[in-house]
């Protein structure tokens, strides 16, 4: 017994202290400004309170890229769409709050009925639509949602071009006022929808989704409806994307209608490629880095930071090959051994 | 007969079905605004074809999906834009990217070189870092001090925007003139060739695959020795040069912009695929993150060159008249006043707009379909686009073909672009709106399927320009008094909408080939 969850923790270390780290984050920072946890536990420290608003940036745009992971690195369905999933999930959140007043609980029982609905309607065109044919139907579909939220008829609801403004967020979780428990509740959600998908990644019927990215005529052959996997990978994909949009629209009290846009699909692509495809570990990685990329350039450099931007991803993929985390998984035992000859050299 | 038909019942389906919209099309219109309307939709549709045409020869030969096509798009108008206002810049241009281009075509004889490097395994790898290193470091050194007579963004008399207006105004501003800063000339000419073929020499050593060192022959030197003719012959006759650009007759000079548009998107389409793409093929999925990057790099460039506003690209004198024989009631008398206009049907019709670039379409469309239905060059694409590893297993070096269509596929993105400046203006954000069209037009007619290329571009082209028109005068619907009018956001929708139901009923396109 006592052996057995000496290894659970040993096994996980890694995980394990960058959880630890980033549940003290913002108190530690708060430190550096001379504020005292308690400070910071009221939710008073200015530079920790910056600090955990950037953290909850990144762990949405990290649940959102884990969700376009799902699909696209472990059941290698590229679609084009993705943002509509998230789109989705603000706007209803969005709406429902500021035009209907509904409640947390009903909203999020609300998204999650959406959710089904738009993995049932990307469901629909799966059996005819294959491969690219497969990521332009599903582009011509987020841009259909793209132009009706931002069509003038709408503009009651959707406030059009200009964006959702004004979203109610319920007192218990206004990022202004309670930001360190949206910091913790966002921090959770993610954890809990990564240990799902690594549950799910790793279940048999994740296998066979690894199986018809792989070779789906092969996975076919072998008796599996293809399509019923697919369809799971979408749902489990369009949840995790639309709470994404919930939390997003909760944070920032504005839903832009660049979120609907295919730039924004174009981002959870990107964050994937970095952090490597079909990893799921890899999704959350390379959230933090490009969040971090996009804000420090923009902050230092400016108006003329997507140059750099657009140079460094084509760097990455010419040194990096599999993202950072399939690069990794390669090159570890070398690096490891690499590590090993340099302890050995200064031990003698 | 009756097989025939039942073979080909749903491209006939779709064919009635078009013919049915245009016959709904015209109803309510008169023919005027009926003309002037479809030879815009031609306009919009050639170009979007050019863009299309490119982007399908380069996804179905190399599957890679090219995003920062239309980039390239853009950039084609910036750089026909400049030969075409600024020859003068062009002049001046000419030496350094002619002596920088010059090293690429020694391709061949690096394998003999590379084979003569003795060195252990430790600085081989280190070699081309330091060889690209030393390039890059000279032409740091060089090329600002390169003289170079351009604009400057950060005053507005000196902008693009003022010299495409003068211009346009027919009232070119005098050019500025350059001359050497802290450097000898011949010095710039030997750093650069040194530059060129430290860098060219340098990346080819990153290429581990290829082995064997191909024949020597007069051909093997012969681009190098055009390369370095051509920028020392700029070199020493730059004023002369500038003079007869200046000088010369603004329809030959756009002729010239176009032919350097071309020219450069496809020397820029090469270079990517030799240096960029190629590295990829093994990892098919990371194109897109590299093209992604490209394309944000492309539109940053132009920012920083060209800068953020807009500006219109002067039409060539043919189709810029406005003399009292002005708007031309036949070919005859246009011809006579070079008129601006033309009355077609009782519509007033742009010359430039609406027929010069459809037709330049139709060009491109046939001379593309005689190379790709009358070569060798042609016949290779078009096996390699159905089976690339049999063509591979022939002994078809299917490698330099790839580098071929690419550069071909660039180049017509890039004629696309300099033929669209005058017309459509010249904008950061042109290249996005293409590329969309062009992906749309191209998943309605098919992927890989050069017809499906064309049928694709036009039905989008007149779609759109039909809506818009719909969109000012009504619709009005049979049987009802209701005026039903669209707005600006169903335009891209109606594209998008009709590329979704034709994805769904037919997954290839409409002339796409079956799996």
């Amino acid at each position: 017994m006592q052996k057995k969850a000496f290894s659970f923790f040993h096994n996980n270390r890694a995980s394990l202290i960058v959880l630890f780290a980033l549940v003290l984050l913002p108190f530690i920072v708060g430190l550096f400004e001379g504020a005292s946890p308690i400070v910071v536990w009221e939710n008073q420290g200015g530079i920790s309170k910056f600090v955990e608003g950037l953290g909850i940036e990144i762990f949405i745009l990290a649940l959102y890229a884990l969700s376009y992971d799902l699909i696209f690195g472990v059941t290698g369905l590229l679609s084009f769409g993705h943002a509509m999933f998230f789109a989705v999930g603000a706007y209803l959140t969005g709406i429902a709050l500021k035009s209907f007043a509904l409640s947390l609980p009903a909203v999020i029982g609300l998204v999650f009925l959406a959710a089904i609905l738009q993995a049932l309607l990307f469901g629909l065109v799966l059996p005819r639509v294959k491969g690219i044919t497969f990521a332009l139907v599903t582009l011509g579909m987020a841009s259909m949602f793209h132009i009706i939220v931002t069509s003038s008829e709408l503009g009651n609801y959707t406030g059009a071009d200009v964006g959702l403004q004004g979203v109610m967020v319920p007192s218990f979780i206004n990022p202004a006022n309670e930001r360190l428990r949206f910091y913790f509740v966002a921090l959770v959600v993610l954890i809990l929808i990564y240990l799902l998908y690594q549950r799910f990644v790793n279940s048999p019927t994740g296998r066979v989704c690894v199986a018809i990215r792989e070779n789906e005529g092969r996975a076919k052959m072998l008796g599996y409806n293809t399509f019923a996997f697919k369809l799971a990978a979408l749902m489990l994909s369009s949840f995790a994307a639309a709470l994404a949009g919930v939390l997003h629209a909760l944070y920032q009290p504005i839903v832009s209608p660049n979120v609907a846009d295919l730039s924004f699909t174009v981002t959870a692509l990107l964050i994937v490629l970095i952090g490597g495809v079909g990893t799921l570990s890899g999704a959350l990685i390379g959230a933090f880095v490009y969040r971090l990329l996009d804000f420090g350039l923009r902050r230092y450099i400016g108006e003329n930071a997507s140059f750099i931007t657009g140079t460094i991803y084509v760097a990455f993929v010419l040194f990096i090959p599999y993202g950072m985390v399939g690069t990794w998984r390669l090159k570890s035992f070398r690096v490891a051994q690499g590590w090993r000859r340099l302890l050995a050299a200064f031990k003698t | 007969m009756n097989a025939f038909f039942r073979k080909n019942l749903l491209s006939a389906a779709t064919l009635i079905v078009i013919l049915i919209f245009f016959i709904a099309a015209a109803q309510g219109m008169n023919s005027q605004d009926f003309v002037i309307t479809f030879l815009r939709g031609l306009s919009v549709g050639a170009v979007t074809f050019l863009v299309a045409s490119g982007f399908s020869l380069i996804f179905g030969l190399l599957d890679v999906l090219n995003l920062a096509h239309g980039t390239l798009f853009m950039i084609g108008a910036y750089i026909g834009w400049t030969v075409f206002v600024r020859p003068d810049t062009f002049a001046d241009l000419l030496t350094p990217f002619a002596l920088i281009l010059s090293g690429f075509a020694l391709r061949d004889m690096y394998p003999l070189l590379s084979a003569r490097v003795r060195l252990g395994l430790r600085m081989r790898r280190i070699l081309p870092w330091a060889l690209i290193i030393v390039s890059v470091l000279l032409l740091g050194l060089i090329l600002p001090r390169y003289p170079i007579a351009g604009w400057n963004l950060d005053n507005y008399a000196e902008s693009p925007v003022t010299y495409s207006f003068m211009a346009s105004q027919g009232t070119p501003l005098p050019p500025p003139t350059a001359t050497f800063d802290q450097i000898s000339p011949a010095l710039a000419i030997g750093g650069l060739l040194l530059a060129s073929l430290f860098g060219s020499f340098g990346l080819f050593l990153f290429d581990q695959s290829v082995q064997r060192s191909p024949r020597l022959s007069w051909r093997s030197y012969a681009g190098f020795v055009v390369l370095l003719l051509v920028g020392l012959i700029a070199f020493i006759f730059n004023s002369a040069l500038t003079a007869f650009l200046l000088g010369l007759n603004a329809n030959w000079l756009f002729f010239i912009a176009v032919i350097v548009a071309t020219l450069s998107g496809a020397g820029l389409g090469a270079l990517m695929e030799a240096t960029l793409i190629r590295p990829l093929y093994s990892r098919p999925i990371y194109q897109l993150m590299l093209t992604i990057g490209l394309s944000a790099i492309g539109v940053q460039i132009v920012q920083a060159v060209w800068g953020r506003p807009e500006f219109v690209m002067p039409k060539p004198t043919l189709f810029n008249g406005s003399g009292a024989s002005c708007p031309a009631t036949s070919f005859s008398s246009w011809w006579q006043g070079n008129c601006s206009t033309i009355l077609l049907l009782g519509g007033r019709v742009r010359t430039y707009n609406e027929i010069f670039i459809p037709l330049i379409g139709l060009l491109v469309l046939v001379a593309v379909w005689i190379l790709l239905q009358r070569t060798r060059l042609g016949m290779i694409i078009r096996a390699g686009v159905q089976d690339r590893e049999m063509v591979e297993a022939l002994g078809i070096n299917v490698r330099r073909v790839f580098t071929m269509v690419f550069a071909l596929g660039v180049g017509l993105a890039t004629l696309g672009g300099a033929l669209a400046a005058p017309s459509m203006g010249l904008s950061n954000a042109m290249g996005e709106s293409f590329l969309l069209n062009a992906l749309i037009a191209l998943a309605i007619g098919g992927l890989t399927s050069y017809p499906g290329a064309a049928l694709g571009s036009l039905l989008v082209g007149l779609i759109q320009q039909f809506i818009i028109k719909y969109g000012q005068i009504g619709i009005s619907i049979p049987f009802t008094s209701i005026v039903l009018k669209p707005t600006p956001p169903i335009v891209p929708a109606s594209t998008v909408l009709l590329m979704v139901i034709i994805l769904l009923i037919m997954p290839n396109g409409l002339l796409g080939k079956k799996e």
